[in-house]
């Protein structure tokens, strides 16, 4: 069965040099002033940098230097798709949101779905690059060749879900015909996990992105699905390798559960191997909860529920659902993602499916980070239960799994009221500031990035990708059918220097995915169908050796960008619960502490980087064809 | 809830050649029920009985070779080593950690099927 949802477009008048794939241009927006201008860029640099993160870490490197802090008007901030994006390969709506982040202060990636790739290509853009910061609130409006900064103060204060509505309202567009990326309070107020948001229920959510666009005062990019032409090389080949990648999503025993039920299962395949994060890493108990009420078919036949699927995507993963009872019976909201019931859920101690649901699009509505929220209401409620933090200090009482609460929590951030102030730091900060042994509890790495939804001391090689990363998030792990590039199918997970390895030898998969313009769970093919999807989109011969060499340049130039800004390898370690020993569970004969500096002696070894400095290594930048990028690091001899 | 329905794992060290109980308790979970009589959701309890020199690897062996779809996804085509798609867990942990493959069982063991997913 082939995908169905979009066919390749057909030009709409023969072009003299024909651009396959791409829209061949990058939209550049001056908030400060107004303007806007577009940019084209060569096939050649096209065929370097492709687009998504590997587009975004070059300008991002090119143009913001060390001094340009995340708040600083001339900051960048990039939302670029990729070469797939628009054409017929399931879930290619996609885009990557590029900057210098809120939490880390370092490079940031985070990719998010919905339409808004699609919709750009065809307004004819690859790309668009932010700088300046307008004088008053704002909004990005895209029609085609008609690109405006419009005035957005009848959006402040909205939540995401509400712009978005507004938005449609006032173009009289809904649907797939109107994409809507957007900030809500949380951004407004520049709280440091804010997230961007899209498309009901699509987030780019890591580094404060959010709250970048907030300092912007850029409330919203809205793109209405534009009519350029877009073509593939070769559109029946094409079609081919996305039956290909369909029928393995489908059929693969490890992904065919994503096909069906997307992240739901990891809830309780999780906890059985201790990584699901429960009660701020207090226990790896699931207690007296019944289990099987939490297997994904259960969470998903809990709720009335439609598919809610992302541009010219085939898979059962995305759903609206509606809440069925209880207070906020009847009220709309996002299927939690994994992370959603793991952040909006178990780690503040709330296993009541309709009361997670609901909070995790309240999150969303805000735009925060839900890792992060998770990270930072569970510490709240811990250092509250062992008296660290008061209920005067706070402001009320939260006790673990009180929805309300959380909630009451979430807007006190969003709006940096009371407590919510110094919360709205992110939990390394707000930790830090309190000090003693609330600081004790704090789940973080020393970067300041939001560790994902899982409980890492069970998933060793996550917790080694988070603090070694240069993207404010993950850049590699989790393996993905990691023997095609010569890694082992099957490692203990709990020997520090097979973790290591595994680390590094898959390096560089992420940024290619994240480069292509969709998403990253239709992605979860072998690298060389991806490889083979670009080469019919766009005519080059691109193999997997061929992505396998971007996806290492990638990672090379934010490791360089990071390093430009102070971050190194002093700050490659989990905060002290982070890396602690689990009390109970699966993995609690494990202490990651013992081993870490070990993984990281194999891990730099394995990327071929510097232990010491933490650059990568000057032969191999030259056989990355990043000598430029050598002369930066290392001087000009 | 699996607390409760999962016997309780043994204490004593693996590797004895004398097994001290006579079975060891299967767990199919997940998808992997699908080819072992279930409905891919929830999990599936076997007792197996066990003898001198068991090991998880001839415990499987056998189990498996009661149903044909299991015996093909979790062993390679020569039944030489472990395909790629399911986690074998002993006693919670997975192989490499307590239990090897090889390692003899002293009895009432939990060997836990697990199969693996993405995304999450």
């Amino acid at each position: 069965m082939s995908p169905t949802a979009t066919t390749t477009r057909a030009a709409a008048k023969p072009a003299a040099t024909p651009i396959y794939a791409y829209a061949g241009k990058l939209l550049r927006v001056n908030l400060s002033t107004g303007k806007t201008w577009t940019e084209a860029w060569s096939e050649a640099d096209r065929r370097e940098y492709l687009g998504g993160i590997g587009l975004g870490a070059k300008i991002l490197y090119d143009e913001v230097g060390p001094k340009v802090q995340w708040d600083h008007p001339d900051n960048r901030l990039i939302m670029a798709t990729g070469p797939l994006a628009g054409l017929p390969v399931w879930g290619t709506g996609g885009l990557t949101v590029i900057t210098r982040g809120a939490l880390t202060g370092g490079a940031t990636s985070t990719q998010a779905n919905g339409f808004f790739g699609a919709a750009l290509k065809y307004s004819g853009y690859d790309a668009i690059v932010m700088q300046g910061q307008a004088k008053k609130l704002s909004y990005l409006y895209i029609n085609d060749d008609v690109v405006e900064v419009r005035d957005a103060a009848h959006l402040a204060g909205k939540d995401t879900w509400e712009t978005q509505q507004a938005l449609e309202a006032e173009h009289g567009l809904a649907g797939h015909r109107l994409s809507v990326y957007a900030i809500g309070p949380a951004g407004e107020n520049l709280v440091r996990f804010a997230a961007i948001h899209g498309d009901y229920g699509h987030v780019a959510s890591k580094n404060g992105c959010g709250a970048v666009m907030g300092k912007k005062k850029l409330k919203a990019v809205c793109i209405v699905r534009g009519t350029k032409a877009l073509a593939a090389h070769d559109a029946r080949g094409l079609i081919q390798v996305a039956d290909d990648i369909a029928h393995d999503l489908k059929t693969d025993p490890s992904t065919s559960t994503l096909y069906n039920l997307g992240t739901l299962p990891g809830v309780v395949n999780l906890s059985k191997l201790g990584a699901l994060p429960i009660k701020n890493y207090t226990t790896n108990l699931t207690g007296d909860v019944d289990m099987k009420e939490w297997e994904g078919r259960k969470l998903r036949e809990g709720f009335d529920h439609r598919g809610h699927q992302c541009n010219a995507c085939g898979m059962r993963h995305c759903h609206i659902q509606v809440i069925p009872s209880g207070p906020h019976a009847g009220d709309r909201v996002d299927e939690p993602e994994y992370e959603g019931w793991s952040g909006a859920g178990w780690t503040i101690g709330l296993t009541e499916k309709i009361p997670v649901s609901w909070l995790n699009t309240q999150i969303d509505r805000a735009c925060v980070d839900v890792n992060e929220f998770g990270w930072v209401c569970g510490w709240v409620m811990e250092c509250l239960e062992k008296g660290y933090l008061t209920e005067k200090q706070v402001g009320f009482k939260l006790t673990w799994g009180d929805v309300e609460g959380a909630n009451r929590l979430l807007q006190m951030i969003s709006h940096r009221r009371g407590f919510g102030d110094i919360l709205a730091e992110g939990v390394k900060r707000a930790s830090e500031k309190i000090g003693g042994k609330a600081a004790e509890c704090a789940i973080y790495t020393m970067k300041g990035a939001s560790p994902r939804g899982h409980d890492h001391r069970g998933r060793w090689e996550e917790m080694l990708d988070t603090c070694t990363s240069s993207n404010g998030t993950m850049e590699s792990a989790n393996p993905t059918f990691q023997t095609e590039v010569g890694a082992p199918g099957r490692i203990n997970p709990f020997d520090g220097e097979q973790v290591a390895k595994l680390v590094g030898m898959i390096r560089g998969r992420r940024h290619f995915e994240d480069s292509l313009g969709g998403c990253s769970f239709t992605f979860r093919t072998r690298m060389a169908n991806l490889a083979s999807a670009l080469s019919a989109a766009t005519g080059w011969d691109f193999r997997l050796k061929d992505a396998v060499r971007f996806g290492n340049r990638t990672a090379a130039i934010l490791r360089a960008f990071n390093l430009r800004c102070g971050i190194g390898p002093d700050v490659e370690y989990p905060s002290a619960r982070y890396g602690s020993q689990p009390v109970d569970g699966p993995a609690r004969e494990h202490d990651v502490r013992k081993q870490w500096d070990r993984m990281l002696e194999v891990w730099y070894e394995t990327v071929n980087y510097d232990r010491k400095t933490g650059k990568p290594k000057k032969e191999l930048l030259n056989s990355l064809d990043l000598g430029w990028l050598a002369k930066d690091l290392y001087g000009k001899k | 809830m699996p607390g409760e329905a999962r016997p309780k794992a043994s204490r004593q060290l693996p590797g004895e050649a004398q097994p001290k109980a006579s079975r060891a308790h299967i767990e199919v979970t997940t998808w992997v029920t699908k080819h072992a009589g279930g409905d891919g959701t929830g999990s599936k309890l076997f007792d197996e009985r066990i003898g001198r020199g068991d090991t998880p690897r001839t415990v499987l062996r056998r189990f498996t070779a009661r149903f044909p779809e299991l015996d093909s996804a979790l062993w390679s085509p020569d039944h030489s080593e472990l395909g790629s798609h399911i986690e074998v867990l002993v006693n919670d942990e997975v192989l490499g950690v307590t239990y090897e493959l090889d390692t003899p069982l002293i009895g009432e063991e939990r060997i836990t099927l697990l199969g693996q997913f993405m995304g999450g």
